[in-house]
């Protein structure tokens, strides 16, 4: 299906990540964003509060958090595409709520404009310490899909992504924006409304009697119905069977759970080839390669380009999907490389599983940042230089010093010398 | 919990609306026998967010009649019911009120009646509660709700009249149930010989209260009644309203004519 084009804005822009976000979601036929206040991401919900009604669309201000994704579930479920939009302490409130919305299948898009932490932490500066909370945020087994855009061009195409994903595998689909690329102004082009491809949810069609709320097709992905369709919903989020009924003999109840919670997870899984989407530069002959994504992979061009200049063989693995994890390609390029590195606004989070995915074969080179701020290039090239000197296996995690940090923990900088 | 669910059936049916247009957004789940029968959407959510829920039903497809039922509401959710309340956000509220936590036995709710000494076989306060309650009414009634009335298991053909009239009045509508579960009360001397003796005992029907005189205390009868009906505008009729004046014509309406 197309986008509608009163939906789509057409024309060439000179805007921020949030704006770009903001007209992405519309274009992507976002009818309803529910959100509350929050640096950095306020801005995204301004725009659309500000285009939506003259699309048919819906913004409303709620109390919290807490209310923000309840409601926008509640939406999902009336049918309509829906989408909140928060930063770091909203996110927090959110946990519990995005695990009742993955357990009820319901399809939402989540756009984290990421600030320092922890706590109110930095709010007008970068992070991305919450690509772990992202994944597990909420209790209990369940899967998600993250995407992290790096620029404000990125924000309007990956929110009409996350959107089609989130519709296509009904999961939390999360936008893992930072400060940089929320408030970096930037040329957006937003193309002409045919030229947008959009996922449709899978509704049921057949007789309303027979209707199982939780039965899957063979993409493991059930049909869905409306609130109102007349189909007689019970849907919980307690451990349900294919009718959404709560089971609670405990034979059952480990039964369904195989056959729910389990399908929860194999859904995205299997269907892990076809959800990531990578970039690859350079990667074919090198000796190292830089992982990173978000707008660490911005800074991390310059790094490489330093690094090539002293004659290392150097490529980079954008990872535009960080969840769910391409293990496998990982798996593969650690067979014929020294080192991964790995610079990203955090004291070591998507490394863990870039380490997992090695399994030993290559080194895993970390480059922390401890936010607000970004990596100086400089920093990467060191990293990238160290990691080709290095000749030996090492079996954990390396942690690069980052100048600054050499500066501030070893010679005790203080501002005012 | 049953005579309330009963209640529900015949009010839906008095109130000549099609059942299949409501949904109940509840923290209490609803036996899906009973779902069933009453020809319902039902979605058992999360603790204290079956209004934020509710709001998002209706807003996603405001045709939806959406019918909260809470057991909790004035602790996890009251947020929610405080703000709905103010935008008059068309929803009808129902407050079961038991007194007690009716899944996790003997926790002690904020609606719960003061100083019952009947109640002291609650784990969570042991020794009773000092605690003052909540007038759940008052406090809708204060933050704009269109419709507050309340009434106990006991008087269920004037429940089913109020929900009938509630289902069909547009606004923010609350309804407070009580409804000790006898399951749980087993424990209680007085109540567990006849729950409805109780309440026909200790309750009075003052229709036209002012809701401010009917906080449930423990040495005075529990007033219960229709107290307040109001118009108003809805939420969505407001967002029509407000953005149309801004936008003109460029402005769809939310939920067309009707809203």
């Amino acid at each position: 299906m197309k986008a509608e084009p009163k939906n789509v804005n057409t024309g060439i822009y000179y805007i921020d990540g949030d704006v770009a976000a903001g007209q992405g979601a519309l274009a992507a036929g976002c009818r309803f964003i529910g959100g509350y206040p929050i640096t950095p991401s306020t801005k995204a919900a301004e725009t659309f509060a500000e285009i939506a009604p003259k699309a048919g669309a819906v913004f409303i201000q709620m109390e919290d958090e807490l209310a923000s994704i309840a409601t926008i579930i509640g939406a999902s479920y009336a049918g309509v595409k829906t989408m909140t939009i928060t930063s770091g302490p909203g996110y927090s409130l959110m946990m519990e709520t995005i695990g009742f919305g993955a357990m009820l299948e319901a399809p939402f898009v989540i756009l984290n404009v990421q600030r320092g932490g922890p706590s109110t932490g930095s709010p007008t500066k970068t992070g991305q310490a919450d690509m772990m909370q992202a994944r597990w945020g909420s209790h209990g087994d369940y899967e998600i899909i993250a995407i992290a855009p790096e620029s404000p061009q990125e924000m309007f195409d990956y929110a009409i992504k996350a959107f089609n994903l989130a519709e296509k595998y009904r999961c939390p689909v999360m936008i893992m924006a930072d400060e940089c690329v929320g408030h970096m102004t930037e040329k957006v082009v937003i193309p002409k409304a045919d030229t947008i491809e959009l996922a449709t949810r899978k509704f049921y069609k057949g007789p309303k009697d027979k209707y199982l709320p939780f039965k899957p097709d063979k993409d493991l992905i059930p049909p869905m119905a409306k609130a109102g369709d007349g189909c007689n919903l019970y849907i919980t989020g307690d451990t349900h069977n294919e009718k959404g009924y709560p089971i609670s003999s405990q034979n059952l109840k480990t039964k369904t759970h195989k056959s729910t919670t389990r399908r929860l997870i194999d859904k995205i899984k299997l269907n892990a080839d076809k959800i990531i989407e990578l970039k690859e530069e350079g990667i074919e002959d090198a000796d190292i390669i830089v992982v990173s994504y978000g707008i660490s992979s911005r800074v991390a061009v310059k790094g490489i380009e330093l690094a090539r200049e002293k004659g290392i063989k150097v490529g980079s693995l954008r990872l535009i999907t960080v969840w769910p994890f391409p293990d496998k390609k990982i798996a593969e390029l650690a067979k014929n490389i020294k080192a991964f590195v790995i610079p990203e606004i955090n004291y070591g989070q998507v490394v863990f599983d870039v380490e997992r995915c090695a399994h030993g074969e290559a080194n895993v080179v970390l480059i922390p940042h401890g936010g607000a701020g970004v990596h100086h290039p400089e920093d990467i090239s060191d990293a990238i230089e160290y990691a080709d000197r290095e000749n030996k296996k090492i079996e954990k995690i390396i942690e690069w010093k980052t100048k600054l940090e050499k500066l501030i923990f070893e010679k005790g900088f203080k501002l005012k010398e | 919990m049953n005579p309330i669910i009963t209640a529900f059936a015949k009010g839906i049916k008095k109130s000549g609306i099609k059942p299949s247009r409501i949904s109940v957004p509840s923290d209490i789940p609803f036996e899906p026998e009973i779902v069933n029968q009453l020809g319902i959407d039902f979605f058992h959510t999360i603790r204290g967010r079956a209004i934020a829920f509710g709001t998002g039903l209706k807003l996603g497809n405001p045709d939806l009649i959406v019918v909260p039922f809470i057991g909790d509401l004035m602790t996890i959710g009251g947020n929610h019911f405080v703000h709905s309340g103010r935008r008059n956000m068309d929803l009808l509220v129902i407050c079961v009120n038991n007194f007690l936590y009716r899944e996790i036995n003997g926790k002690s709710a904020p609606i719960q009646k003061h100083e019952n000494e009947q109640i002291t076989t609650q784990k969570f306060s042991p020794y009773s509660t000092f605690e003052k309650p909540f007038n759940a009414t008052h406090l809708a009634n204060s933050c704009g709700a269109v419709y507050t009335a309340r009434w106990t298991a006991l008087h269920t053909d004037e429940l089913a009249d109020s929900i009938a009239e509630a289902l069909n009045k547009r606004g923010f509508s609350m309804i407070e149930v009580l409804s000790p579960g006898p399951n749980y009360y087993t424990g209680i001397k007085k109540i567990e010989s006849d729950l409805l003796k109780f309440y026909y005992e200790n309750s009075v029907i003052k229709n036209g209260e002012s809701p401010r005189n009917v906080t449930i205390n423990s040495d005075e009868k529990i007033v219960v009644g229709k107290f307040t009906e109001k118009e108003q505008l809805t939420f969505i009729e407001q967002y029509n309203l407000q953005l149309g004046k801004v936008l003109g014509s460029k402005f769809t309406p939310h939920g067309g004519r009707n809203g």
